[in-house]
Formats: structure tokens, C-alpha cells, sequence
């Protein structure tokens, strides 16, 4: 058995500020709306997906939801754990394991842990605090924007790259958000304005990094053959894949390449598809360094040319790769991960759904995982028609 | 709060088993780094396998504790009030001489604006507690 697989529903809780939703409550308001867009009840669910909680969450949450899927997946590995989930259930249903899968995400970020993420949080929690080996980086102080910010000075350093050209990253993703009013900032900024925000962790100002906002959103794969009889627009899984280099950025082998430069490229052959096939980009934006290195390595642009690339307004809409048009997490939502949320968008752009932030025609989309410390990254392939 | 370093008790490792003779290394003033009889090759964190080739023919070498910034990042923003309190300051990868081992450290001596990517610098020990020194580097002519 080998059954194309299709999108069959997304929906997205409410954001970016809900002081009055649980974690939980947001995934199943993004739960909810997925399966409503679909078209189908909880009881045509037999696969569950979710990430970010530690052991058993998305039992839990199946629980929850009143849910009794005979497939799971719990794989947490960073924000790029949807990517890979969307591999798994691909996969799965491809071979007749199971039907259809929802894929749940959800926290409440914003408002139990504030700003602080990433930026070393305050307190003790003793030894374990201090896990080895992560102890051996925790101890110096370096922050998580620190570990993204020593592999774009590295960058720099190597191929020229400029602070100015990750800015330009920040300033067209604002023109998306600009247009989304669910994102959490909207008012258009300069390339100035992100070199005049503060230093996080050099070279990384505070506006080449992701907001922390409260949010979820739920995607629901399921069988062509299902999708079908939904009547919603069909949008295909056509090919993904996954991988990783490293947990702590100590162990990183190239600062310069992800394995992104991997999953890229196994992910579009799988497609039949070469990056100038590509209509959007949905790209996990953890900061403004993880799109210009992803940029490169998924051959949109040649190694140490992102930057160049990304200035050349190559992101906005009609640009040659409208990218994260959603307004992305540098300025829409960022719950904690954003992993799922470039898949909803991506699939929101397929059905020709998006808006005032439509990109004509969109035929393929591809959204771009990033977990860690640019650890782990998934790539998934999506397009209006089968390969 | 351990009274003559400083260094907050929720900042001190724990001393797990494969990491004993580095931490043991530090309180003597001596970088210990794990080398590999099969590929030759170092590496830092202490391991049971060799991470670059799969032996667990491993020794133990005193590393000459110099080595080249491979990146460095300057941190201005930390929650973690030890460090808040020193902000801005710069934590860079290293790599030693010795091939194959990079250490992640602060260059507390570097100002923000003196760290640059091949700056040559040496290994400095801070004692963190009556157990172990943290690895610091400073500028190396
Ligand atoms: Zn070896």
C-alpha cells in the first residue's frame, strides 16, 4: 500500500495574548478548529501528534481531547518537532498504519513565562538545572539567542554576511505581519529599527529575534481518497525529511550549515520539485540567522549568498520567495515552538485562503523546521497537486 | 552560595563519572582533554566513546590549554542574576590546539569590543567550588 497523502483540516487558537487559556486549552480550541475546518468529528481521528511537555503529553492531551488514537508520536525535538511528526504520520498513512492524524499545538507562553525566553531565566532548580553535559555550556552564561548569535558572527566572518542583511530579514517579515491582524506587532520597522534595538547577544538585536506570544494550531493528514469526500482544496504531502547535527552549538560541525542542507534536498527530490519551483517558503524564524542560513542551505540562494538574497526583498510578496507570510515569529506568534504553525500557513496559502497576504498562484509550499540550537530540522513539501 | 568563589550552588555541576578526571584536572590547574588512540583525534565534553570515530580506545592528556576563537557572541541580556551582573560579556568557541576538542568559555578578560573570530588565547581556571574550577580563556600573544 502507498496512499497519497493530503492536508484534510487546519485551525488555529487564539493569540497572541491569552492570559485566561491553559497550554492545554489552547490546543484543543487549535484541535477543535482544525477538525471543523475538516469537516470531521473527533471520532474519525486515529493518530495523535504533539510536542513541548515533557513524557506522555499527547496522551494527555488525548485525554483531553477524549480521544483513543491507536497511533502516537511524541518525538521532542525542538521546534522542528512538527516537522518531523508531519514525516511520521506521511509515512504512516502512506502505508496504511493509520488514517488520519492530527498534529496539536498549543502554550500559553506569554503569559506563564513572559519575556524571558531564551535569555537565560532567573532562579535556581539546583543540580538538575545543571544536566551534564548541557553543564558544560549553562555554566558560561551563554544564553540561547548567544548560541544562534556565535554561528551568525561566524557567518559574518566567513562570507561577508551583515547585520544589515539579517535586518531586512526582520523588516519583511513585519510587512507580512502588517497584514495579519492576529500578529503581535504590526507596525512596519526599518532596517535602521533593527539595528537601533538593542543588543541581545552580538550580532543579534532585539528585533532579528522571535517574539514569545501565547498561541496553538492544530493540521489534520489524512488519505487522498478521505480528503476527497471532505471537499475541501486538496493540498498534498509530496515529500519530507528530517534530520539533525548537534544539541548544544559546541557540537555543531559547520556553524555555517544546518541539516537543513540534508532534509532540503532529500525532501524536494522526494517532491520531484528544485528550489525555483518553490511559491512560499514558510520558514521557521527563530531569529533572523536561522532564515539566512536555511535560505542557503535548502539552495534557495548559494552558501554565504543569503544574505545578499534575503536583502534583495526577495521575501516579501512578489518577491521571488514570499517567505513566513503569516508575519512569521519575528513578529506574529510564537508560542514556545512554531514548527506547526508553517505548516497551517503553508496550507493556508495552498488553498488560496490567505488574503490580503495571498501569494497568486501558489502551487508549492514548503515549510522549513528548526529545533535547538539549529539541532534538528524537518522539511516538508506541500503542493496543490500530487507528484 | 559557596562564600570564597562566588559561583551560586545552582550553577555547580554535578561531577558525573566520565567527567571526574577533567573536573579533578581543574583544581590542579591542568586542562584534561580525552584523546583517541584510534583516529588521533581530541574532544571536550568527556565521553566514553570518541565522537569522531566510535573508539573507546580513550586517554587522558593535559592539554597545552591554548588554542583559536572559532566564534564568540557578547551576551547582554541574561535573567540568571550571577550573570546578570556581569553583562555584557563574551563567551566564544574555542578550539585547542590539540585537534578535534572546541571548549565553549567565557573571555572575561576580552572587552565586548576587542573579541574578534582567530584571536589566539590561553586557558585560565576559576575555582567554582572546593571541586572544580570553571574553564575561562584569556588573550595569548
Ligand atoms: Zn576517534
Amino acid at each position: 500500500m502507498n496512499r497519497r497523502v493530503c492536508v484534510a483540516g487546519v485551525g488555529w487558537a487564539d493569540g497572541p495574548k491569552t492570559p485566561d487559556l491553559t497550554a492545554m486549552g489552547l490546543q484543543a480550541q487549535a484541535f477543535g478548529r482544525a477538525t471543523a475546518d475538516a469537516g470531521l468529528t473527533k471520532s474519525d481521528i486515529d493518530g495523535l501528534a504533539s510536542a513541548g511537555y515533557g513524557g506522555m503529553h499527547e496522551v494527555q492531551l488525548a485525554e483531553y481531547l477524549g480521544l483513543t488514537p491507536h497511533w502516537l508520536d511524541s518525538t521532542s525535538c525542538g521546534g522542528s518537532s512538527f516537522e518531523f511528526h508531519a514525516l511520521h504520520a506521511y509515512r504512516a498513512i502512506q502505508a496504511g498504519d493509520v488514517d488520519t492524524v492530527a498534529i496539536v499545538y498549543g502554550n500559553n507562553e506569554l503569559s506563564t513565562a513572559g519575556r524571558s525566553l531564551g535569555t537565560g531565566r532567573s532562579g535556581g532548580g539546583g543540580a538538575a538545572a545543571m544536566p551534564y553535559p548541557m553543564s558544560f555550556e549553562l555554566t558560561t552564561g551563554l544564553t540561547l539567542v548567544g548560541a544562534y548569535a556565535m554561528a551568525a558572527q561566524r557567518h559574518m566572518h566567513q562570507y561577508g554576511t551583515t547585520a544589515e542583511q539579517l535586518a531586512s530579514i526582520a523588516v519583511q517579515t513585519r510587512e507580512h505581519a502588517a497584514r495579519n491582524p492576529h500578529a503581535m506587532y504590526r507596525d512596519l520597522i526599518t532596517v535602521d529599527d533593527v539595528l537601533g534595538s538593542k543588543l541581545v547577544a552580538d550580532p543579534l538585536h532585539k528585533l532579528d529575534c522571535c517574539v514569545v506570544s501565547d498561541g496553538g494550531c492544530a493540521l489534520i493528514l489524512t488519505t487522498e481518497e478521505r480528503a476527497r469526500d471532505l471537499g475541501r482544496p486538496l493540498v498534498y504531502v509530496r515529500g519530507a525529511a528530517a534530520g539533525m547535527t548537534h544539541h548544544s552549538i559546541q557540537g555543531m560541525p559547520d556553524l555555517t550549515v544546518t541539516a537543513g542542507a540534508v532534509t532540503g534536498p532529500k525532501a524536494f527530490a522526494e517532491a520531484g520539485i528544485g528550489p525555483s519551483d518553490v511559491d512560499t517558503f514558510q520558514m521557521y524564524d527563530s531569529f533572523t540567522y536561522t532564515v539566512l542560513v536555511c535560505l542557503e542551505d535548502l539552495g534557495f540562494a548559494p552558501k554565504g549568498e543569503g544574505g545578499a538574497f534575503a536583502a534583495s526583498g526577495a521575501l516579501r510578496l512578489g518577491g521571488a520567495l514570499p517567505t513566513n507570510t503569516d508575519g512569521g515569529g519575528l513578529s506574529a506568534t510564537h508560542p514556545g515552538m512554531r514548527g506547526l504553525f508553517l505548516l497551517c500557513e503553508a496550507t493556508r496559502q495552498l488553498r488560496g485562503e490567505a488574503g490580503d497576504s495571498q501569494v497568486a498562484g501558489a502551487e508549492i509550499a514548503v515549510a522549513h523546521g528548526s529545533g535547538g540550537w539549529l539541532s534538528t530540522m524537518g522539511t516538508v513539501v506541500l503542493g496543490t497537486e500530487p507528484v | 552560595m559557596s562564600d570564597e568563589t562566588g559561583v551560586p550552588s545552582y550553577l555547580i555541576p554535578r561531577i558525573s563519572p566520565e567527567a571526574a578526571e577533567f573536573f579533578a584536572g581543574t583544581v590542579r590547574g591542568e586542562l584534561r582533554v580525552q584523546r583517541c588512540a584510534s583516529c588521533g583525534l581530541h574532544h571536550h565534553y568527556p565521553r566514553m566513546f570518541c565522537p569522531h570515530c566510535g573508539s573507546d580506545e580513550l586517554t587522558w592528556v593535559t592539554a597545552s590549554g591554548r588554542g583559536t576563537v572559532h566564534s564568540f557572541t557578547v551576551i547582554r541580556q541574561q535573567g540568571i542574576p550571577m550573570f546578570k551582573e556581569q553583562v555584557p560579556f563574551v563567551v566564544a568557541l574555542v578550539d585547542l590546539d590539540e585537534p578535534g576538542a572546541r571548549f565553549i568559555a567565557q573571555l572575561p578578560t576580552v572587552a565586548p569590543e576587542h573579541a574578534v573570530i582567530d584571536m589566539r588565547v590561553q586557558v585560565r581556571f576559576r575555582p567554582a567550588s572546593e571541586d572544580m574550577a570553571f574553564v575561562e580563556f584569556e588573550p595569548h600573544e
